[in-house]
Parts: C-alpha cells; sequence; structure tokens
C-alpha cells in the first residue's frame, strides 16, 4: 500500500526489473532459482559410479553375474514401478475425490471421523498389512497394489481436506458473490488454490509406495525386493549390496521426481 | 426518502416507470439456530443511480441485509427487486452475474491474472475472448492502471491499494447496474483509502451505478453516500441523506451512533461556495477607511498574500491563510488551526479573493446565501 508516487516509481521499477530478467535469459534466472534441484542427482549419480567401481574390481560369480545381468535387474525395476505408480494413481483416484467430498458442508460432520480412521489405517505397518491381506485374500499383484493404496491413502486424503479448508473464505465468497455455481466455484477456485497442498501429499504417498514395494515380493508381486530376497538367500553381499543401492537409488530419484513437478505446479498456481 | 414514500407497495406494472433500483419489501432474515432476526421487517429503497451507504455497529444486520440483495443469504421473508423485477426466487448464481459485488482487499483469485479476474463474469457470460480482453483493457483504464502494465500481472504483484482498484474494475466487468459494495476500503491505510474513495466518486460521476455500500465508518459514509441507512440489531434506524442523519438524527440511537463528532463532521456537508462569506479588500487605497473590511496585500496576479489591515487586531500577528472556494469548512477550519490564524481567506479558482471567514463565524452560526437551502 502506498501513495500515489510511490506507486508510479514502484511499477516503473518492476518493468525494469522484468526487463533485466528478459535480458539474462530464461535459462539463467531459471538457474538461479532452481539450482538446489540439481544437487540431490548430483550426488545420486556419484554415488552409483562408486558402486560400479566397486562391483567391478570384485570377481563375480555365476549366480552373481546371472542375477546382477541388466535384464533381470531392468524386469525387477519395471514391476517395483508399476506396483508403485499404481497403487499411487489408485490413491489419486480414491482420496482426492474422498477429501473432496468430505470437505463439503454437508460432508462436514463425518470429516473427524473418516481422517481418525485414516489416521488408523496410516499407523499400520505396511509390512503386516501386506501379510494380512495376502493371507485373506491371495498372493500376488492385485493384493499388493490394495494394500499399498491403503497405507498411502491418508496422506493425500488428509492433505486434500486440508488444502480446501485453507482457501480463503473471502474468495469463495467473492466467486459466489460475482454468480460462480458451488461447482464453478470449486473446481475454478478451491481446487487450483488447493492443488500444492493435494500435491504434497500425493508426494508422500509415491514416496511411501516406492519404498513399501519392496515388501511385495514377500507376497509374490515382485520388484526390487525380490533382489534382496534372491541375495539373502544365495548369501551373496555384492548383490545384497547392488539391491540395497538400487532400492534407495530409486526412492531418492522418485523424490527428487516428485519434487521437480510439485515445484512446476506450485509456480504455475502462483 | 419522503418522495418514495408514498409510491405504490404493490407489484409495479409493467414497464411502470419507477425509480428505485432496488427495492427491499418486508425483508426478514433469521438464521438457523436464532430466534432473534438478524434482519427483521427492513423496508428500503434505493433509487436509481445512487450511492446508499449502509451503516451500523458490528451485528446490526447491515452485511446480512447486502448479501440478501444478491441473495448470497437468502432472505426468511420478503420481497426483493431489482429494477421492478421480483428477485427473491429467481437462480441465485445467474441473478449474481447481473450484480457488481466488491469485497474488502478485493477478493482477487491470486491463480488468475488481472485480465482474468476481471474477465470472471463475461467468461460466465459467454463473451467471446477478444471483447473480453477490450472489456479488461478498458477497465484498468477506468480505474487508473495501465493496462499493458498491470493486465497479465498476478494479483500477489499490486499493492492493496492497487488491488482494491481492479476489485471494482471486475465488478464492473459486465457492466452491471446494481453494484454491491462490502466494505471495499476497510483494510486499506488511511492515505490510500482517501484517493480511493476520490476515484471512487470520480468513476461514479461516469458510470452511474445504483449502489449499496457497506461501511463501518461514519466518515466514509458522510463522503461517498448520497443516502445513509443507520442499523441497529437487525433494524433500519435511519435512513435519509448524510445532513439530516448529521443533524436531525431519528432517535437516540443515531445520535449515539453519530456521536461526538457530529458537529465537526457536519463542516465537511458544508460548501464554501454555499456560504455568505464576510468581504475582503485588495485595492490599498481602502486601508484608510477602517471600516471593518480586512485588507490583504496582493501580489502581481492578485493573489493575497498576506494582511495589510484587519479590523480589531494587529494584521502583523496574523497570517494569511487560504483555502480554495471549492472547498468545505471542514478544510477552511483545518487551514486556520494548520496556520494559527483566526480568519482564513477564500480564493477562488484564479487564486483571488473572494471573502473572508472569521473563526468566530463557526460558532456564530454560518449565514448561508439567500436562494441556497
Amino acid at each position: 500500500m502506498s501513495t500515489a508516487t510511490t506507486e508510479t516509481v514502484d511499477s516503473q521499477s518492476d518493468v525494469a526489473v522484468l526487463e533485466e530478467e528478459k535480458k539474462q535469459g530464461r535459462f539463467a534466472s531459471l538457474w538461479l532459482q532452481h539450482y538446489d534441484l540439481v544437487i540431490l542427482p548430483g550426488i545420486i549419480v556419484v554415488l552409483l559410479l562408486a558402486l560400479l567401481l566397486y562391483i567391478g574390481t570384485r570377481d563375480l560369480d555365476t549366480i552373481e553375474q546371472r542375477v546382477l545381468a541388466p535384464d533381470n535387474l531392468a524386469s525387477l525395476l519395471g514391476q517395483h514401478l508399476w506396483l508403485a505408480a499404481l497403487s499411487t494413481i489408485l490413491v489419486l483416484v480414491i482420496a482426492v475425490p474422498l477429501g473432496i467430498l468430505l470437505s463439503r458442508r454437508a460432508a462436514r460432520r463425518v470429516q473427524g471421523p473418516v481422517l481418525a480412521i485414516g489416521g488408523f489405517a496410516q499407523a499400520l505397518p505396511p509390512f503386516g498389512v501386506l501379510l494380512l491381506m495376502a493371507f485373506a485374500f491371495n498372493f500376488g499383484v492385485t493384493t499388493a497394489v490394495i494394500g499399498l493404496t491403503l497405507a498411502a491413502l491418508l496422506p493425500v486424503l488428509r492433505n486434500t481436506v486440508i488444502g480446501l479448508q485453507q482457501v480463503d473464505q473471502s474468495l469463495i465468497e467473492a466467486a459466489r458473490g460475482m454468480g460462480m455455481s458451488s461447482r464453478q466455484t470449486l473446481f475454478r477456485v478451491e481446487v487450483p488454490l488447493a492443488v500444492p497442498v493435494i500435491v504434497a501429499g500425493l508426494r508422500v504417498a509415491l514416496v511411501l509406495n516406492v519404498g513399501t514395494a519392496t515388501l511385495a515380493s514377500y507376497i509374490g508381486a515382485g520388484g526390487l525386493g525380490e533382489l534382496v530376497q534372491q541375495a539373502l538367500r544365495l548369501n551373496r553381499i555384492n548383490v545384497l549390496l547392488v539391491a540395497g543401492a538400487i532400492i534407495a537409488t530409486v526412492a531418492l530419484l522418485i523424490d527428487w521426481l516428485a519434487g521437480v513437478a510439485e515445484r512446476i505446479v506450485v509456480t504455475r498456481s502462483g | 426518502m419522503s418522495d418514495t414514500a408514498d409510491q405504490t407497495t404493490s407489484v409495479p406494472e409493467p414497464g411502470a416507470g419507477q425509480t428505485d433500483t432496488i427495492v427491499l419489501e418486508g425483508v426478514e432474515k433469521i438464521y438457523p439456530g436464532s430466534t432473534q432476526p438478524a434482519v427483521s421487517q427492513l423496508d428500503m429503497r434505493i433509487p436509481k443511480g445512487e450511492i446508499v451507504m449502509l451503516i451500523g455497529p458490528s451485528g446490526c444486520g447491515k452485511t446480512t441485509t447486502l448479501k440478501m440483495i444478491n441473495r448470497l443469504i437468502e432472505p426468511t421473508a420478503g420481497r426483493i427487486l431489482l429494477n421492478d423485477k421480483d428477485v427473491t426466487h429467481v437462480n441465485g448464481d445467474l441473478l449474481r452475474r447481473e450484480i457488481g459485488y466488491v469485497i474488502q482487499q478485493g477478493g482477487l483469485f491470486p491463480h488468475f491474472s488481472i485480465a482474468d479476474n476481471i474477465g470472471v463474469v463475461p467468461k460466465m457470460l459467454g463473451w467471446d475472448k477478444q471483447r473480453i480482453r477490450e472489456r479488461a483493457d478498458e477497465l484498468l483504464h477506468l480505474v487508473g492502471l495501465e493496462p499493458s502494465t498491470f493486465r497479465d500481472r498476478y494479483p500477489r504483484q499490486l499493492s492493496g491499494g492497487q488491488q482494491q482498484r481492479v476489485g471494482v474494475a471486475r465488478a464492473l466487468a459486465a457492466d452491471p447496474p446494481v453494484m454491491l459494495m462490502d466494505e471495499p476500503f476497510g483494510a486499506i491505510d488511511p492515505i490510500t483509502r482517501d484517493r480511493l474513495q476520490d476515484e471512487f466518486l470520480e468513476i461514479q460521476r461516469t458510470v452511474g451505478k445504483t449502489i449499496a455500500f457497506v461501511t463501518h465508518d461514519l466518515q466514509e459514509a458522510v463522503k461517498l453516500g448520497d443516502k445513509i441507512a443507520v442499523f441497529a440489531t437487525g433494524k433500519l434506524e435511519q435512513y435519509d441523506e448524510p445532513e439530516t442523519i448529521l443533524t436531525r438524527p431519528a432517535n437516540d440511537f443515531v445520535s449515539d451512533f453519530v456521536g461526538g463528532g457530529a458537529a465537526v463532521r457536519r463542516l465537511s456537508l458544508l460548501d464554501l461556495a454555499r456560504l455568505e462569506l464576510h468581504p475582503i479588500e485588495t485595492d490599498e487605497r481602502a486601508v484608510g477607511n477602517q471600516n471593518g473590511t480586512p485588507v490583504a496585500e496582493v501580489d502581481g496576479s492578485g493573489k493575497p498574500v498576506s494582511w495589510r489591515h484587519l479590523p480589531g487586531a494587529e494584521a502583523s500577528g496574523t497570517p494569511l491563510v487560504t483555502v480554495p472556494l471549492s472547498g468545505t469548512v471542514y478544510d477552511a477550519v483545518d487551514v486556520m488551526l494548520d496556520g494559527s490564524a483566526s480568519l482564513v481567506a477564500v480564493v477562488d479558482e484564479e487564486g483571488r479573493a473572494a471573502g473572508v471567514l472569521h473563526w468566530n463565524d463557526l460558532v456564530g452560526g454560518l449565514r448561508t446565501r439567500k436562494g441556497d437551502a
């Protein structure tokens, strides 16, 4: 808030700043804003290179060679990512609409109980859930995906509800006051403004799922956990080392990608 | 309101020339779970092209009343007519698209650019992109913001005052005949608020909307309002022109509400041009006649610069202060207090002396010119 003269001065200097940014080029300003995003992949690449060098100096027996063959690794990685992706998409499809429903006026009363149940589900150890579900239903990918989905539902549900709650009431009133229907207000004002918070919840769910998917191999759903099991069964320390490194790398990279996506969304929605 | 008191309260004939744009008839609002009505049996008429200020203490029902006009709050009983049309039961969303709405701090959508914010209602009304764009530029211009600088910005890049201007522009977007304003300048610093009020009046002179305006600031109500409606706990206590509210409060509540400052506030309603001023001499030869007329020394262009002679006082001790004829008595008092002068020279547009106002006139009774109210 300022008086007439300072306002004009402000706008002039703003224009100057904008022109300056254009001169510097988009790349430079992007780098300045987001250079921190480059640090994590850098560290990961260095550590992976170190591991590869170490493995390269070892004499691998035929069993180790077979387990660590690129084909085998790629197929397990594929299964792993499929499990994580599918369960996260299910979480998105279930938790976001549910969260939106819970934040509607008519459903405000059940919001507390539902979130409490969600919190309870969150407290259950995912491994236990997976095993119990496998015995209750059957072993395999479907059960694993359902288990992962349940375990990661809450962060997204809670963030959707909170994200919608924290939308400034006066904006909703302004929207209604201008003649937006409640549906238009929801999809043009409330949800877009809640997106950063919802995306943060999705990121948590995704990372959770990538980690928990390691346990899916115990109920026969494959994934990188398979590598760990093989290493333990065959008592091959080199394989275990590589398995651990790959699992950690995948988790970190997925989190990083989600972080980049989150930043893009937040920048877009102002 | 005396001129509308005898008007028909039945459904007007189609095409009947009625001058009231907003009509509330027996409007009542009782919130669920409450026995006390928030607004009870309210009858009110807002004539076309006028600004009516709704004022009162918190919880008096002024905001509820405003929001019932566009049915953001559904009245429990009564009828609301806009431009002779009963809108009590029409589709609220469609109704609100035809009514401008401004709230505190503008209520701009942070994820929309300024142009998109202004285009919200036109877009809902199905205008084409080109027309929406042109309208946004036109309105930005109207509220004093350079379109090329501001249209692609986001609200957070604007100051509070600028945001509020965009808020007004957005409400004007589809050129609605009626505007509702809910304490639009409430959260703005006093200096900016004063300027926004001036600009708002300027804009209103061009657009001539019928406006209901909620405020808690009596100063603002007096400055902006063609009429003021004073509310107390759901009841309309007095609905009249600002001057009448200040000079003849209808009851104890209104006089309490108007408060001790009423006499001073009233000064800002008195235009100097309407007063009978004391004569002033600028002719040097007039010094000798000592007839009680103050004599001022003027510069080359006829502007008074100092007192040469003042009756009953030494001229050298009193500074010469001036106030434009277009100002109000409030301005004159301000100038006198500021300059420690017991009289002020009122000057016309060219800066030439038109008369004198004495401090004593304020307590001795101000005389308005013959023929003026």
